[in-house]
């Protein structure tokens, strides 16, 4: 008994002692040599990330991290999203077919590690991506020659004309890595790169840009973290450091930022919004993403005859309670496209959005003759949102007579059944890699691509105006083939919008400088503290 | 037969056992109707011939089941647990990444449940029907019934955002800059390299996510030392003892205790396999990079290799830790030992 009691008695001694030497921010940071700038600790899910090495990675968090650590030739501002700004690149040419591209280099720019930034890594950069043919490497497809003309200037031809090429170069996928570091690390853009490239283990835990920060480590599943590149080119930053650190349940979130534990998080939960915007400490800011939620009907009368007549399925899209969804699922924080292509990008008039009309919906159905309703199978990858979003189009759909039976499948599953062409009846979400139009028409008007191979919609009508936006460079010409576009989707009604979310972006009050980027959410390089 | 004879035996045991675990984990991951590329390949890219076929190549896709398996099997003869789908590294390398936050919530939280759970279970067994051993009875019972993804968000609400005293989620404050891993356990680590202030805050971190973890281990610790502790003390050596004029803590710790202490112990090893393998819910709660969550993401993502090593790693674990428990009942019974 001596020994337990003497055990028992230690920790109780210990426990309450601790509480000297503590934790906060008040204890913190005594290692290091005082930091003359402050830390900025952002809290996040980062689970998503699998690999910081700009050229592998597909995920969402790399986004935001190379977006500080490496430089794009070009780049688009949250000020203004339908216009691309100069970054590495003062200024460029295109030639008057379309097909080749001249960019001139700001000079004396030096990536972290005091090397200059040459043509040469422009050129080496995107041939890595090209070669290493991970899931990234499409963003290169459209390259066809990168020539190095001189030390500031680099000539791409591509495959043919593209007006989204521009867009391309601003995502960070193709960010201007630093060539001699990476090849030190065993990094190559030879053709044979899939094979003999052996960078990326160094790449993850380090960056090799030329962007404000510098990556010092990245702890999987925990944290990221960014230290002030001192001698930036566009000027020095304004934090000393950034901690971006995972935290992913939302109640936990909400309370690190309320005590001061966490200054900025990108996605807070719509139940959550109004303690934040109720605590003076906290600045909320919402953010209209371009993420779509759509709900997606087969056009093959083999997976289901109904669906694959066009009324039946504007009726379905008539009959969805779109702002009871967006009102039970996001408490109103969320907006609905009339079709694929979101709100904010060219073309795109919220006036064309369809609501509910149940009259319309079951006139529709008459008309097929299913005005004695259906059945049919809903599909989709299960989590709680999507179990919510299931049970409102069930009971949604039961209004006009059609029977819903719900299908949840696990997530791995319903890709590889989609990717299959095996469901009739299904809905997920599509989220951009970079601003043009085309992110969205490429992927939901070809027969033979992406969504609309899958729900086996085919009408070359729609493959007609999408490939105007995808070769038109004229954009008066090209607004106008979305619009026409847009109507001919409307129509066919392959694809409705549920939703697009908005993100609730909450903040302490001393941070400064904050503006939304909805691919890559923020530059660490305008906020200060 | 000696111990050492007995312990290489089990020990040889175990590759048989090993293989029998790889086959049926292989089997049973392939039965899942999905097809791995969806998951390797995103959805843009799947319309990239040569993006795909590069996939294929690199995963080894194009071979048949059974050639995969026994490749498999080649490789890990070799040392080798293949290469993530997911996370594209080695799944030694994920492994040994997520192991120590494991095992050092794991020990701490079967710290905290034995030096509490094993006196509340004595005090409860020798002052049977007491308040005592209803107070005992009350904490187990609390511990048994309340699910992590609740207790969890309930303490970090009350003792970390109410009353201030603990830290949030997270194994070190988010603005500590810490030393380089050596073992990837933080108290180890920042011990090394003698940063005790990084030492107080990660022991700090360890407080809630290993009480609210090692609860549950506590009430089966102190409920099962209490029947059983309760169940000897009735036996006629026990009065034998105390009719001799031994004093009353001796017959307790020596003579009753002693006996006691095997089902305890029986238990306390598959409940210490159970915390070294990782708990997904404290694990999501505090933000803690552990085994549990690396595995579910793995199953999530038909992620064959990864899933084949974490349930190795998983099986070897409770293997080594039975074995130990083996080991001990011989030491704590003499009759088991000579047996």
């Amino acid at each position: 008994m001596k020994t337990f009691r003497l055990i028992l008695s230690l920790i109780l001694v210990a426990v309450p002692g601790l509480n000297l030497v503590g934790c906060g921010p008040q204890a913190a940071a005594p290692t290091a040599t005082p930091a003359p700038l402050p830390t900025l600790v952002m809290v996040a899910n980062i689970d998503d990330v699998v690999t910081l090495d700009p050229h592998h990675a597909y995920e969402t968090t790399n986004l935001m991290i190379h977006a500080s650590t490496y430089d794009t030739l070009v780049e688009f501002k949250p000020s203004d999203l339908t216009r691309v700004a100069p970054r590495l690149a003062d200024s460029w040419e295109v030639s008057p077919d379309g097909l080749t591209y001249t960019f001139h280099l700001h000079p004396g720019v030096k990536f972290s590690s005091g090397n200059p930034v040459t043509a040469e890594d422009v050129r080496f950069s995107w041939m890595r991506l090209k070669n290493i043919k991970d899931n990234p490497a499409f963003y290169a497809d459209i390259i066809s020659e990168v020539q190095v003309v001189d030390e500031a200037t680099i000539k791409v031809t591509l495959t043919e004309p593209s007006p989204a090429f521009l867009s391309i170069c601003a995502a960070p996928a193709m960010s201007i890595v630093d060539s001699k570091v990476v090849k030190e690390h065993g990094g190559t853009d030879a053709a044979d790169a899939d094979q003999t490239d052996k960078a990326k283990d160094w790449l993850d835990q380090h960056s090799a840009g030329s962007g404000p920060f510098i990556q010092v480590s990245w702890t999987p599943k925990a944290e990221i973290v960014l230290e002030a590149n001192p001698n930036y080119w566009r000027g020095a930053p304004k934090l000393g450091r950034v901690v971006i650190k995972h935290v992913s349940d939302p109640t936990t979130v909400l309370q690190m930022l309320q005590r001061g534990d966490a200054d900025l998080h990108d996605n807070l939960d719509p139940d959550l919004a109004e303690q934040a915007r109720a605590d003076p400490n906290l600045n909320v800011v919402i953010g209209q993403s371009l993420d779509q939620n759509y709900l997606a009907m087969t056009s093959n009368p083999d997976l289901s005859k109904p669906l694959a007549d066009k009324r039946v399925r504007q009726a379905i899209a008539l009959s969805v309670d779109y702002d009871g969804l967006i009102q039970a699922l996001l408490r109103g924080y969320g907006s609905r496209a009339p079709s694929i292509i979101p709100l904010g990008i060219l073309g795109v008039d919220p006036a064309m959005t369809q609501g509910r009309d149940l009259e319309k919906a079951r006139a529709l159905l008459k008309e097929a003759g299913y005005e004695n309703g259906f059945t049919v199978d809903l599909a989709y990858g299960s989590n709680p949102t999507r179990e919510t979003i299931a049970a409102k189009l069930k009971s949604d759909l039961a209004e006009v007579g059609i029977t819903v039976n719900l299908k949840p499948m696990e997530q791995s599953v319903y890709l590889s059944e989609m990717r299959a062409q095996r469901l009739a009846f299904c809905f997920g979400g599509w989220t951009p890699d970079y601003l043009d139009p085309t992110m969205w028409t490429d992927y939901f008007s070809y027969h033979d691509r992406g969504i609309a191979k899958r729900m086996w919609y085919n009408n070359p009508e729609a493959e007609k105006y999408a490939r105007i936006v995808g070769t038109e460079l004229d954009p008066a010409r090209r607004e106008q083939a979305i619009k026409e576009l847009q109507k001919v989707l409307m129509d066919d009604m392959p694809f409705t919008m549920l939703y697009q979310s908005q993100r609730i972006i909450v903040m302490n009050k001393a941070v400064q400088g904050f503006a939304y980027h909805p691919v890559q959410f923020v530059n660490f390089f305008d906020l200060s503290k | 037969m000696g111990l050492s004879v007995h312990i290489i035996r089990r020990l040889l045991l175990v590759i048989p056992m090993l293989i029998g675990i790889t086959l049926l984990t292989f089997t049973v991951s392939h039965l899942v109707p999905a097809d791995p590329l969806a998951v390797i390949v995103s959805e843009k890219a799947l319309d990239q011939p040569d993006i795909v076929q590069a996939a294929i190549q690199k995963w080894g896709l194009d071979k048949s089941l059974p050639e995969q398996y026994l490749y498999y099997l080649w490789n890990l003869a070799h040392g080798d647990l293949g290469i993530s789908f997911k996370t594209k590294r080695p799944v030694a390398q994920d492994l040994a990444q997520y192991l120590p936050a494991t095992v050092e919530l794991g020990l701490a939280s079967l710290c905290f449940a034995l030096v509490f759970g094993l006196p509340l279970g004595i005090m409860a067994a020798i002052k049977a029907g007491s308040g005592v051993d209803h107070l005992t009875r009350f904490i187990s019972l609390l511990g048994a019934s309340m699910p992590p993804f609740w207790s969890g968000l309930m303490a970090l609400f009350v003792f970390y955002f109410k009353a201030q005293i603990l830290p949030g989620p997270g194994r070190v404050d988010a603005r500590l800059i810490m030393p380089p891993p050596i073992t990837g356990l933080c108290l180890v680590d920042t011990l090394l390299v003698g940063d005790m202030n990084a030492f107080a805050d990660a022991l700090h971190h360890l407080i809630l996510p290993s009480v609210i973890l090692g609860w549950f281990t506590l009430a089966l610790i102190c409920r099962i030392t209490r029947s059983s502790l309760l169940e000897v003390l009735r036996m006629d050596y026990i009065r034998t003892a105390r009719a001799k004029g031994l004093h009353e803590r001796v017959v307790l710790l020596r003579h009753a205790l002693r006996n006691a202490f095997i089902p305890t112990l029986t238990m306390l090893g598959l409940a210490f396999a159970g915390l070294m393998t990782g708990a997904i819910m404290t694990e999501t709660i505090f933000a803690w990079p552990g085994i549990g969550r690396y595995a579910v993401e793995s199953a999530a993502n038909l992620d064959y290799p990864a899933i084949l090593g974490t349930t190795l790693l998983i099986a070897v674990i409770y293997i080594f830790i039975n074995l130990l428990v083996d080991i001990l009942y011989g030491v704590i019974d003499p009759r088991i030992r000579e047996a």
